[in-house]
């Protein structure tokens, strides 16, 4: 997913996976540091000094925040509730397409339906 | 086995363009394949020279002027076995103004040649001509060097190639409208593709859609070339992942050549540096990022890129 800089998450900032350790995550920071760091030579004519500012503020807080277990387990729940929901699909069926439910018998009746399908004729047991 | 074309190219002169297509090639050649370099820098060839040839003929001249059938015959044997060359023209005020038909034709002419792999050379500067060959290739290859000149030009060219694919999409489905909004949105500042896809998206998804798969779907690779120290090496990866923020793309890192003082020499003794010094640390890398070059062709084809859309917030 691609996003504006003020909604890369902490972890987007830093390149690391969210199960990092803190040793990745300092790695991260640094490498971070160097990309957007005062005279960077990979923001040069692509990044504003403004937005530089900005990513390195961000990275400074997002590497505090990762650093510290009791702040990061805060942070990791807020994206958690961020993050989008999807409604659980049916198990039975891949795609339930306008078509088919347009198509689909009306519920009314559809007891007398199945119990009509799955009955089995009578057989009578026994000579007669 | 599918034909692998690369392009090499860039926006600036003098970063190494020639000399990473001569050492792909050598080493591929060396690796037993069968390796065709084309000189398609049209304003300045002398991809010959590096190989340690003279111009002459036949050459990309004889090929665009009908003196050759075709492009298989414009080529020529090298030194070296499992590489030949097309030298570039000497006839430049001619063949720098290539015009439409004769590029379409050449564009098609390298895709018909009988070589497993075809490795183009291309100019400086961001012209339509070296656009599109850059874009015909699988994949292009930036070669950048670690100053701000070389860094500003890469970033330009990129644009231009992005810029290009989008013209192209739009062109074919006839959408012009959007073209002069997208100029007008993006030459405005680096946060501006970003925008022009969110307000795309948002007013027609499906021309959002089928615009930001065909940039998602324009990867890119990058040498760094001439780096003196680790962090001229890392700045590889720091291009990539600005790249990836603001420009939207995906760029495959293929690692840095060292800086030599030796290619000079081996110029000056019209000698490959490749086959002078095999063993140095900037042949080395250069025949590293070959093998990874053919490993990352084989794995993009197999996995299509991650398509996400700007978020819709």
């Amino acid at each position: 997913m691609i996003k504006r800089i003020e909604d890369w998450t902490y972890y987007e900032l830093l390149n690391v996976e969210r199960t990092a350790s803190p040793e990745e995550i300092r790695e991260g920071y640094q490498a971070a540091l160097v990309t957007y760091a005062p005279g960077s030579l990979a923001a040069y004519s692509l990044v504003t000094d403004d937005e530089r500012r900005q990513i390195v503020g961000r990275i400074e807080e997002a590497c505090q925040t990762l650093l510290d277990p009791e702040r990061k387990q805060t942070y990791d729940l807020s994206l958690l509730k961020r993050s989008y929901y999807y409604a659980p699909k049916a198990p039975f069926r891949r795609t339930v397409g306008k078509l088919e439910i347009d198509e689909a018998p009306s519920k009314r009746g559809l007891w007398q339906r199945l119990r009509r399908l799955f009955s089995r004729p009578k057989r009578m047991i026994g000579p007669d | 086995m599918d034909k692998r074309i690369w392009a090499v190219g860039g926006g600036k002169g003098g970063t190494g363009k020639s000399f990473v297509s001569s050492g792909l090639g050598l080493h591929l050649a060396s690796l037993g394949h069968d390796v065709m370099l084309v000189d398609a820098d049209l304003g300045g060839p002398n991809l010959h020279t590096l190989l340690g040839m003279r111009n002459g003929h036949p050459d990309l001249g004889d090929f665009l002027t009908n003196r050759v059938g075709s492009l298989e015959e414009a080529a020529v044997e090298t030194p070296y076995e499992g590489l030949r060359i097309v030298r570039g023209s000497e006839n430049i005020l001619f063949i720098a103004n290539l015009n439409h038909y004769k590029k379409l034709r050449l564009l098609r002419q390298v895709r018909q040649l009988a070589a497993q792999d075809v490795i183009l050379d291309l100019g400086t500067g961001s012209s339509y001509n070296t656009l599109d060959f850059f874009l015909s290739a699988d994949p292009g290859i930036v070669v950048a060097t670690p100053e701000p000149t070389a860094i500003e030009n890469s970033y330009l060219f990129l644009k231009s190639c992005i810029m290009r694919v989008l013209k192209l999409y739009m062109d074919h489905y006839k959408i012009p409208d959007l073209h002069q909004k997208m100029l007008e949105q993006i030459e405005k500042n680096s946060r501006s593709l970003y925008s022009f896809f969110k307000s795309l998206i948002e007013s027609d998804r499906s021309y959002g859609t089928i615009l930001y798969r065909a940039l998602r779907n324009f990867r890119p690779c990058l040498i760094m070339n001439k780096a003196r120290d680790e962090a001229d090496a890392e700045l590889g990866r720091s291009v990539v992942d600005v790249a990836r923020r603001y420009l939207l793309i995906d760029i495959h890192f293929l690692g840095a050549v060292p800086y030599d003082v030796r290619v000079h020499t081996s110029l000056r003794a019209l000698q490959p540096f490749a086959k002078a010094h095999p063993d140095s640390a900037a042949a080395r890398a250069i025949g590293s990022a070959a093998e990874e070059l053919i490993y990352a062709v084989e794995h993009s084809r197999r996995t299509p890129p991650e398509i996400g859309f700007p978020n819709p917030r």
